[in-house]
């Protein structure tokens, strides 16, 4: 039987050579469906890492509070698109933040308001950007460094900001902005610090902080309206050793602010990595959506061709059975057949696919992954379709009647 | 090449009032109509009739090409009904060898993997296939002709590669459907000439034919009106002694005078 596996293989790829340009075309469809898929987890595999890479260059002891149940699915992750500006009521508020504080180990809390709003200097237009406004300890939590100046003091005037350097060009023309005055909202702000440069547009913040303004949580409270929306907390601990009975005390600190509801989210490790951004999972919704359709297409272009293959070769199936092919054999012919289209399709779109998202990359900070999961999965789902879209055609092929078979004339 | 351990008191093929009806209702008719026959191993039969009389399909039911027959088929004590189409086609693929009317070459294979697709379902490897094909198509002096694809050969050349692909495997039974139906009488005499070779080395042979002449050649000769079997020679008495060349010319002019009666 073995022997009989290897002679259907010879057998379809003798066929499919025959017919290059068909097969070629046929593919065409699984390869189009398997390179975005390729594409879509290669480079959020890269995004995660580059956010957890973050995160292990800081110590690897940090913690997020978010506010809202934890998505259950990733499914549910993609139809979301959570962001941080996206929980403009959270659940997050001051009261948390002093909670956190009192847990044991905790070195620093970090809460983070953002808000988008424009900044204008005297000699420019206004620019919209994100407002973060924060505790001093943000600095140490996320390894933000200042350039020039100091970051945030609570003993000075709470009206004082700290500005990315991308910011600070775009609004005074130059990275040295110290003194400078600019406007949010009506208040009068100076700056007293501008950042280093980061080039980290993703980060488990969700905030560039490159094209950032960061104010005191008082002064963020004071432009908004005398509300604090704390839409993330970042913990640091003591130690990686102390990092998870941290995330244990904290849930059970804010569990009994929040009366037992669970309406927020402590995360640690690869769970901060998940990528927030709303335009990556934009792009990796439609994305998956061309690749299935692609698939499906694919699979019935495979699904047409097969049946043409049957009927051209209506007589070689009778003369087949004749010479002793079981129905089995037949099937077996037939389905090897569209598996090797399937497949083929699957493995050069494995390959452009990776071409494509090393195209992608070069216009994002981060590049494309390497897991044997991607490859498990782009060939998973070419056999998946090829068997889905094949079986059809190769029982058709096997239930022709040998004589009727024999006697078409090809 | 083939030695057959020849018991020729058994019969290799049993037909009791076989039938075969194509149609359904008052355009029901009888292709094959009540025909019974039993067939000796190393038996050379030639089956001749008009047009439309069921050689064809009878040729078809004994190679288990057609399964939904009425009455009974014995091959080898063992009723076909009752065989699985798995064991059917393994039949078909260790016991039974086809010789087609229009070839039935796979256009798309050369000549030596048209040969060894019968190996292919016996589940021989691939070097063992081409060995096997090679050999047997040299013996038909188509060696040469190995990597040729079947549109390139003359007719009588794609006959041979047919019976050289019926051969193949040592089938006991052979089944010719008008092996020389297309090819001139040169060619056809070539043809059956091997035929006639087979026969002698003890291989059972049922061909269908149009071509009286051709019938000088077998042993026994079958003729067919409207699915009954209408003349039958009979196995010859003397069938052991008769196994050499002597007393086919004898029969010749038995088989010649029982057609002249039959076209008369």
């Amino acid at each position: 039987m073995r022997w009989l596996f290897v002679n259907h293989i010879q057998n379809a790829r003798q066929s499919l050579k025959s017919n290059r340009m068909r097969s070629t075309l046929t593919m065409l469809g699984i390869t189009i469906g398997v390179a975005s898929i390729t594409a879509i987890l290669s480079l959020s595999g890269g995004a995660s890492q580059i956010v957890s890479n973050q995160v292990n260059s800081l110590g690897g002891n940090i913690a997020v509070v978010r506010p809202g149940a934890q998505s259950e699915t990733p499914l549910q992750d993609l139809s979301q698109f959570p962001s941080p500006e996206h929980f403009a009521a959270s659940t997050l508020t001051t009261s948390d933040i002093d909670a956190i504080k009192a847990v044991s180990h905790v070195s620093a809390v970090a809460p983070m308001m953002v808000l988008s709003g424009s900044v204008k200097a005297k000699a420019t237009a206004p620019t919209s950007t994100s407002i973060v406004a924060t505790t001093p300890d943000l600095a140490t939590v996320s390894g933000l460094k200042v350039q020039d100046g100091e970051f945030l003091d609570p003993n000075l005037n709470v009206y004082t900001a700290v500005v990315g350097p991308q910011l600070s060009v775009d609004i005074f023309g130059t990275e040295s902005s110290i003194g400078k005055t600019l406007t949010i909202r009506g208040k009068v702000f100076t700056v007293i610090g501008v950042l280093k440069r980061t080039s980290d547009p993703i980060n488990y913040n969700g905030v560039d902080f490159d094209e950032s303004i960061i104010i005191n949580q008082e002064a963020g409270r004071l432009i908004n309206q005398g509300a604090v929306q704390v839409q993330q907390i970042n913990i640091q601990s003591d130690s990686i050793a102390d990092l998870n009975q941290v995330i244990i005390d904290t849930n059970k600190a804010l569990l009994k602010n929040h009366l037992g509801e669970a309406d927020f989210t402590v995360l640690s490790g690869d769970q901060i990595a998940q990528p927030t951004n709303r335009l990556f999972f934009a792009i990796a919704g439609t994305t998956t959506a061309i690749a299935a359709i692609s698939l499906l297409v694919g699979g019935i272009g495979i699904m047409n061709i097969m049946l043409v293959s049957v009927a051209e070769r209506t007589r070689e199936i009778g003369i087949r059975k004749a010479l002793g092919a079981s129905n089995g054999d037949i099937v077996a012919q037939f389905l090897i057949e569209s598996l090797a289209l399937s497949i083929g399709g699957g493995i050069s779109g494995y390959v452009i696919g990776y071409l494509i998202s090393f195209g992608i990359s070069s216009f994002l900070p981060f590049f494309p992954i390497f897991t044997w999961e991607i490859a498990v999965t782009a060939i998973v789902v070419s056999l998946v379709i090829g068997t889905l879209f094949g079986i059809y055609p190769a029982i058709r092929a096997s239930r022709k009647d040998p004589i009727d078979a024999l006697r078409q004339y090809d | 090449m083939v030695k057959i351990k020849t018991s020729k008191t058994e019969p290799v093929i049993v037909l009791r009032d076989l039938k075969k009806s194509f149609g359904i209702g008052d355009a029901e008719h009888y292709a094959i109509d009540g025909v019974d026959l039993s067939i000796r191993k190393g038996e050379f039969i030639a089956i001749m009739g008009p047009s439309g009389c069921g050689k064809t399909t009878l040729l078809n039911i004994l190679g288990l090409l057609d399964s939904k027959i009425e009455g009974e088929y014995d091959l080898e004590d063992r009723p076909v009904a009752s065989l699985s189409a798995r064991r059917q086609a393994r039949i078909r693929s260790q016991q039974i060898g086809f010789i087609f009317q229009s070839f039935n070459l796979v256009t798309r294979l050369n000549v030596i993997d048209n040969v060894a697709l019968p190996l292919v379902y016996k589940g021989t490897t691939k070097l063992n296939r081409e060995k096997q094909a090679s050999a047997i198509l040299h013996t038909f002096h188509l060696g040469e002709r190995e990597y040729y694809m079947p549109y390139q050969l003359s007719g009588g050349q794609t006959q041979r590669v047919a019976i050289a692909r019926a051969l193949v495997n040592n089938p006991s039974i052979i089944l010719a459907d008008e092996p020389t139906g297309n090819l001139d009488s040169a060619a056809s005499h070539i043809i059956m000439e091997e035929l006639s070779d087979l026969h002698k080395r003890g291989n059972t042979i049922i061909m269908v034919t149009h071509n009286p002449r051709l019938t000088t050649y077998a042993s026994r000769v079958i003729t067919m009106i409207d699915g009954k079997i209408d003349t039958d020679t009979g196995t010859p008495k003397r069938k052991e002694e008769t196994n050499g060349k002597r007393p086919l010319g004898k029969k010749r002019k038995k088989a010649k005078r029982k057609k002249e009666v039959a076209t008369a």
